[in-house]
């Protein structure tokens, strides 16, 4: 009879579970490996290029390109506090493991980037290595940006240099062991950045390999858009079906037709992220109205419709707590409403009725309609909660939206209140929030 | 670019900032200022003017998202709810130091335009977003139902259409 050894069993096959997902997490796709296909390096691919500027800007000077292309990468929101100076840092990123500060990079040499070579700063884009040698924290997109050509990196370099040096002197994080080791970020950049350059897809057009680099290694898309995995790095299996940052939800923008964007035409996308609003579809606010108030609503038609294309493309993807969105509008008469929600719909007649209407289609302003936009119908209600305390403003080159916050105006309870009943009566299924839910929205910011 | 629309019943053409807000264009431009400006954030209901018969907030509303469209203010009223109205504020003397009391009347107006007997539960749903420092709140009720009375009263004499 042959001898058992199950401690030996059980060591053999933890190592295999372990080393199972450790191949897992490592060998994940990377961010266009969905398209499959044939790929050649950016320099050997014949006609108009992806990466750089629209053909309008062709004969700019460096620095007007690099301004685009700062634009296209949304450079400045991160990169500058709230109400701060734009590019001067000092914006928090609020994480479970304590607080990140966003550094300056105006070209002053002490605080900020004034010191830095050509290398230093391609090196800190594509390996997110500071000119010292220290490692940059994720927060910075560098897995996204290591697609970007040197070529644009250095355009926006130029950009940067030319704005007048701001000292700033970077404030210090907050993070708690082990993370606050910055060496240690040398390890999971070794796991999970891949630093490569993009790669045109010879076999795709040129218009779906512009958008693939406007929203890979210019907008970093996903950043937002895709769920992280076990060691916080995109998990590209998921690709855009959605995650939650900084307390608001990035919702589902792959084609699928129920909790995505397969239902949306062509132009609604289109003057969605360039604009920030789709009748009917919804107003952005919170971190993708930052996207399109400083990125999205200044680049060309031409590079919005090349987004748009490319997103067409990615796998649809499921999100089981998202119902498709509901685009009937709610009874015209308040008095209908007995909801066992007294204090939601006492607040929502005093404050929310008089631009949103009672149907939910507001009676003046199309981008007040809350009827079929996607945070109304998500029964999380978080996004609805986070507009309601903080307002939204929305100033594009073609548009103003404006909705006061009503934080300072109302208690906790009474914002998730309102935030349950907007979302019953207006959307397919409603919000259970509460007051502790409101609380730690509050404190994020 | 200039904005057309129908105020008060008249075509007019302002031509104005297009994100100017309504209430600006209605008193700067067109002169009108029985419509007042109380907070600027569509907070308070002083503003409140009706756009194709509903009630809205001029202050946050673009002057050129009314662009063909029908703006009644104040100085508009004529149909037989609104005059009921005015005649039940009048009676009741229901105005204090009166800033609020143009927004009142429109959103009063647009209630009755739609339910003419409005419960008191009807009555706070539609006229809570008209803030009234002076508090004159039961008044204002008390108002809008003597108005829905008199309503009733002429109605079975006389039918009649009713106009916004």
């Amino acid at each position: 009879m042959k001898r058992s050894h199950p401690v030996l069993w059980s060591i053999a096959a933890i190592l295999i579970v372990v080393l199972g997902v450790a191949a897992y997490v490592v060998f994940a796709p990377t961010a266009m490996d969905f398209a499959g296909g044939h790929r050649i390096a950016l320099q050997n691919y014949s006609g108009v290029g992806p990466s750089g500027v629209p053909h309008e800007l062709t004969s700019a000077s460096l620095i007007g390109k690099g301004e685009y292309l700062t634009r296209a990468a949304d450079c400045m929101v991160c990169h500058t506090a709230r109400n701060g100076i734009p590019f001067a840092g000092g914006r928090a990123f609020v994480l479970p493991f304590g607080t990140i500060y966003s550094t300056n990079i105006t070209p002053d040499s002490e605080t900020g980037i004034g010191k830095y070579s050509d290398q230093n700063f391609v090196d800190a884009v594509h390996k997110g290595v500071g000119r010292d040698g220290t490692r940059l924290y994720p927060a910075m997109p560098y897995t996204s940006y290591t697609l970007m050509s040197d070529e644009d990196a250095l355009a926006i370099k130029a950009y940067l240099f030319s704005l007048k040096p701001v000292r700033a002197p970077a404030r210090a994080n907050t993070l708690i062991f082990p993370f606050n080791q910055r060496f240690l970020m040398a390890f999971w950049s070794a796991f999970f950045n891949a630093d490569k350059r993009f790669e045109p897809h010879t076999d795709r057009s040129p218009a779906w390999n512009r958008g693939a680099y406007l929203a890979e290694a210019m907008g970093h898309c996903g950043e937002c858009h895709t769920p992280r995995n076990v060691g916080m790095a995109l998990n590209n299996r998921k690709k855009f079906a959605g995650a939650v940052q900084a307390g608001w939800r990035a919702y589902n923008i792959t084609p699928d037709r129920s909790a995505g964007i397969g239902e949306w035409s062509d132009d609604e996308l289109a003057h969605y992220l360039s604009s920030g609003h789709a009748d009917g579809r919804g107003t952005a606010s919170g971190p993708m109205g930052e996207a399109v108030d400083e990125s999205l609503s200044h680049l060309s038609a031409s590079d919005i419709e090349a987004i748009v294309q490319y997103l067409r493309t990615v796998p649809a993807e499921k999100s089981p707590d998202l119902p498709a969105t509901k685009s009937q509008a709610a009874s015209e008469d308040f008095a209908d409403d007995h909801s066992s929600n007294p204090r939601g719909k006492a607040v929502y007649e005093g404050a929310c009725a008089g631009c949103h209407g009672w149907s939910g289609v507001s009676p003046s302003l199309a981008t007040a309609t809350l009827t079929g936009t996607r945070a109304v119908n998500d029964p999380q209600g978080s996004n609805v909660a986070q507009v309601i305390l903080r307002g939204g403003e929305r100033h594009t080159p073609d548009s103003s939206v404006y909705m006061p916050e009503f934080g300072s105006a109302y208690s906790d309870g009474e914002i998730a209140s309102v935030a349950n009943f907007v979302t019953k009566r207006f959307g397919a299924q409603g919000s259970n929030l509460t007051a502790p839910d409101i609380v730690k929205m509050r404190a994020a910011d | 670019m200039a904005t057309n629309f129908v105020l008060n019943d008249k075509p007019i053409s302002l031509d104005v900032e297009p994100d100017m807000p309504l209430l600006w264009a209605v008193r700067e431009s067109a002169g009108l200022h029985g419509t007042k400006f109380g907070c600027g954030m569509a907070l308070c209901g002083a503003c409140t003017v009706h756009l194709d018969g509903k009630p809205i907030r001029s202050c946050i509303t673009p002057v050129s998202s009314v662009q063909g469209r029908e703006v009644r203010t104040i100085e508009g009223l004529a149909s037989k709810s609104a005059r009921a109205v005015q005649e039940a504020w009048i009676e009741l003397q229901v105005p204090q130091c009166g800033y609020c009391q143009s927004g009142q009347i429109m959103s009063a107006t647009a209630l009755l335009e739609r339910n003419q007997a409005p419960t008191d539960a009807d009555i706070d749903a539609a006229m809570s977003g008209n803030i009234c420092r002076c508090a004159t709140y039961l008044r204002i009720r008390a108002a809008i139902h003597h108005a829905a009375q008199r309503l009733s009263s002429t109605q079975l004499s006389s039918g009649g259409e009713s106009r916004s």
